[in-house]
C-alpha cells in the first residue's frame, strides 16, 4: 500500500473527528454569536465521562460511550442556562463574554485535572481488526469513527433543512432580531443549540480519544485551535463550511507528514489558519455579520 | 537581617514585575479592548531573549542548547528581549487586528501561544525543550559582586526603577490623545473611524506597546531568577494577569497596580505554601487555577468594573445640562 493512500486514510479519520467538533462549535457560534473558548474542555470531559462510566461504574464500554454523549449535551445545556444565558441577558459586551468562556476553560481544565489526575487513560476496546478497502487500510474503530461522523453530518443536515427547530436555528444565525419578530422562541432555540453543541463535543471527544488511544487532561484544549482552524477556513457560523474546513485541515495535517516531520502537523493547521485570515477572512462559505 | 526581610524583598520584586505586565495588559485589554489570550507568551519571549543575550555562547560540552549567546550587558539584552516581544506582537497584529471582531484576534493569540510552546518543546536541539535554560548571569553583578542577599535588595531598586518609568508612561499614554482614541475605538470602532481615526493603526500601537511591557517584565523576571523553563509560561499565567486586571479595575492603571498586588502576589503567595497532598501533587495548583477561573467569572458578574472603576470621561463645555436645556428650548 502506498504512503499516499495511507496518509490520505489518516487524513480522513482526522477530518471525521474534526468535523464532529467543528460543526458543534460552529452551530453554537452561529446562533449565539460568540465563541466558546471552553469548547476544548467539553471534548476532554466527554472522553473522561465515558471512561468513568466504564472503569468506575463498570458499565460496558460501548454503553458508557453512548451514555456519555447525552450527558455532555445536558452539561452544555446547564452551563448555558446557569452561566452564559444570565450573562447575555444582562447585556454584557462581547469582550467580557469571551473572557467568561476563557475563564470557564481554565476552571474546567483544572477541574478535570483535580478529579482525574495527570495520568493517561484509555478505553478498553477489543483488539483492532484491519480491513482493506481498495487502496486503504483501516481498523475497526477507524471505520467506526468515519461512519459516526458521516451519520452525524447527515443528521445535522436533515435537522437544519427538514425540521422546524433546524430552520429556526438557521434563521437565528442570520439575524436574531428578525427571528424573534417572526415568532421564534429564541431562548428555546439557544438552549437546543447548546444541547446539540454539547452532544457533538462529547461525541468528538470520545472518537478523538479512541483515535489517539490514550488521553490526558489537556487533550481537548490542545485540539481547540485545530478546530478553530477548520471553523474559520470553512466560514465561521456555517455548519457546512465547518465540514468542508474539517476535511481540508484533516487531510492537510496528515498528508503533510509525507513531506515534513509529523511533529509539525499542528503547524500546518496554524499556517492554514493564518493564510485564511490574510487572504479570505470570511472563509470558504461566507456568513453575513460573522466576520 | 531576618530571612523574612529577604522573602519580603523577593515579593516586592515580583510585585513590580506583575505591575509592569498588568499595565501592559491594561493597555491592550483595558484601554484598547484587545483580547490577547496568550499575553504570557510575549512575557516568555522577552524573558528568553533577554536571558540568551546575556549568556555566553553555549558550551559544547554541556547538554544545554540555546540560541544567540551574545554575552551582552543587561540593558542591551533587555532591549533585545523587549524588541523580540514587540515584533511578535506586531506579527500577530498584522494577521488579526484587521478583523474588527475581537474573537478573531483571541483565536489567533491562542493559536500562536500553542504553536510557540510546541515549537520550543519539539526543537530540543535548538531551545533545549522543556528543560529550559539555567545559569543566566545576574544583571550587573559581574561588576557589583554582591552576595545573593544584598543583591536581592539591589534588584528591588532596579525593578523599582523600571516600574516607576513604565508606570509613569502607562498613565501618560492613558491620558494622552492616543489613550483617548484607543478608548473611543474600544467603545465604538465605527464612530471612531467616522472621526478619521484609523482603528487598525491605533490598536496596533496598543498591541505592540503592551507586548513590549510584557517583554520587559519577562526580562526582569529571568534576570532575577536566572533561569527559564517553558513549563512556567502556560495559559494559567495569562489568566492570573486577567484576573489581576479585572479584580483591580480594567481601564484604570491604579486598578491594575492594585490587582497586581492582590491576585498574583497576595493570593498566589498565600496559596503557594499549602501542604502538598501526598500522591496528588497536581491537586493544589489545579484548585488554585479553578479559583482564578472562578474569580474571573465572579468579578465579571458582580463587579465588572473591578475595585477601582475606570473614570467615566466627562464632557465639559460641550453638553452641560444647562446648554442641553437651551438646545431643547430652541
Amino acid at each position: 500500500m502506498s504512503v499516499l493512500a495511507l496518509s490520505f486514510g489518516f487524513g480522513l479519520i482526522t477530518a471525521s473527528v474534526l468535523a464532529l467538533a467543528a460543526v458543534g462549535l460552529s452551530l453554537q457560534f452561529g446562533v449565539t454569536n460568540y465563541i466558546n473558548f471552553a469548547y476544548g474542555e467539553f471534548l476532554t470531559i466527554g472522553a473522561y465521562m465515558a471512561w468513568t462510566l466504564s472503569h468506575v461504574l463498570h458499565l460496558n464500554i460501548y454503553v458508557s460511550m453512548v451514555l456519555a454523549v447525552p450527558i455532555m449535551g445536558v452539561f452544555a445545556l446547564l452551563l448555558n442556562r446557569f452561566l452564559l444565558r444570565p450573562f447575555t441577558k444582562k447585556g454584557v459586551p462581547l469582550l467580557f463574554l469571551l473572557v467568561v468562556t476563557f475563564g470557564l476553560s481554565l476552571f474546567l481544565s483544572n477541574l478535570t485535572l483535580a478529579i482525574w489526575g495527570t495520568d493517561f487513560k484509555s478505553f478498553d476496546l477489543p483488539a483492532e481488526v484491519p480491513y482493506t478497502l481498495g487502496p486503504f487500510l483501516f481498523t475497526t474503530s477507524q471505520l467506526a469513527i468515519i461512519g459516526i461522523a458521516v451519520a452525524a453530518m447527515a443528521a445535522v443536515h436533515i435537522l437544519l433543512t427538514r425540521t422546524e427547530i433546524g430552520k429556526a436555528m438557521r434563521a437565528m444565525s442570520d439575524s436574531v432580531d428578525l427571528a424573534q419578530i417572526s415568532g421564534i422562541d429564541t431562548d428555546r432555540i439557544t438552549s437546543f443549540t447548546w444541547l446539540l453543541s454539547g452532544l457533538l463535543a462529547g461525541l468528538a471527544g470520545i472518537v478523538l480519544a479512541i483515535n489517539i488511544t490514550s488521553f490526558g487532561p489537556s487533550f481537548g484544549g490542545e485540539f481547540l485551535f485545530v478546530i478553530f482552524a477548520a471553523v474559520i477556513l470553512g466560514g465561521v457560523g456555517s455548519p457546512y463550511g465547518a465540514m468542508l474546513g474539517a476535511l481540508v485541515i484533516g487531510l492537510a495535517t496528515e498528508m503533510s507528514a509525507m513531506l515534513i516531520n509529523s511533529a509539525y502537523k499542528n503547524d500546518v493547521a496554524f499556517a492554514l489558519l493564518i493564510l485564511t485570515l490574510l487572504l479570505r477572512p470570511q472563509g470558504i462559505i461566507r456568513m453575513a455579520g460573522k466576520a | 537581617m531576618s530571612p523574612y526581610f529577604y522573602y519580603l524583598a523577593t515579593l516586592v520584586v515580583y510585585f513590580f514585575i506583575f505591575a509592569i505586565s498588568t499595565w501592559g495588559l491594561n493597555l491592550q485589554f483595558g484601554t484598547a479592548g484587545i483580547l490577547n489570550f496568550t499575553y504570557i507568551t510575549f512575557f516568555a519571549i522577552g524573558g528568553y531573549f533577554t536571558g540568551v543575550s546575556m549568556m555566553a555562547r553555549p558550551d559544547a560540552l554541556s547538554n544545554m542548547r540555546y540560541i544567540l549567546g551574545l554575552s551582552l550587558p543587561f540593558p542591551i539584552a533587555l532591549l533585545i528581549g523587549a524588541t523580540a516581544a514587540g515584533v511578535l506582537g506586531l506579527l500577530v497584529g498584522l494577521v488579526a487586528l484587521r478583523r474588527l471582531r475581537s474573537d478573531y484576534l483571541a483565536i489567533v493569540t491562542i493559536a500562536v501561544g500553542a504553536i510557540v510552546y510546541d515549537f520550543v518543546n519539539v526543537n530540543t536541539a535548538v531551545f533545549n525543550g522543556a528543560d529550559g535554560i539555567a545559569g543566566i548571569p545576574y544583571p550587573f553583578n559581574d561588576s557589583l559582586n554582591l552576595d545573593p542577599n544584598t543583591y536581592t535588595f539591589f534588584y528591588v531598586a532596579l525593578a523599582g526603577l523600571f516600574t516607576l518609568v513604565l508606570g509613569i508612561l502607562a498613565f501618560r499614554i492613558y491620558n494622552s490623545p492616543l489613550g483617548r482614541t484607543l478608548r473611543a475605538i474600544r467603545e465604538d470602532a465605527d464612530v471612531a473611524s467616522a472621526f478619521g481615526k484609523d482603528s487598525y493603526r491605533f490598536r496596533m500601537i496598543a498591541m505592540v506597546v503592551g507586548c513590549v511591557y510584557a517583554g520587559i517584565a519577562g526580562g526582569l523576571l529571568v534576570g532575577f531568577i536566572s533561569a527559564f523553563s517553558p513549563g512556567g509560561w502556560t495559559a494559567g499565567e495569562t489568566f492570573l494577569l486577567y484576573a489581576a486586571l479585572l479584580v483591580g479595575g480594567r481601564g484604570n492603571n491604579w486598578g491594575a497596580l492594585l490587582g497586581a498586588f492582590l491576585v498574583p502576589v497576595l493570593f498566589a503567595e498565600a496559596t503557594r505554601y499549602l501542604p502538598e497532598i501526598s500522591g496528588r501533587a497536581e491537586l493544589i495548583p489545579a484548585l488554585r487555577n479553578m479559583i482564578v477561573g472562578g474569580l474571573l467569572i465572579a468579578v465579571l458578574w458582580f463587579r465588572p468594573e473591578g475595585i477601582l472603576a475606570e473614570r467615566k470621561a466627562r464632557l465639559t463645555g460641550v453638553y452641560t445640562p444647562k446648554r442641553k436645556a437651551a438646545l431643547e428650548v430652541d
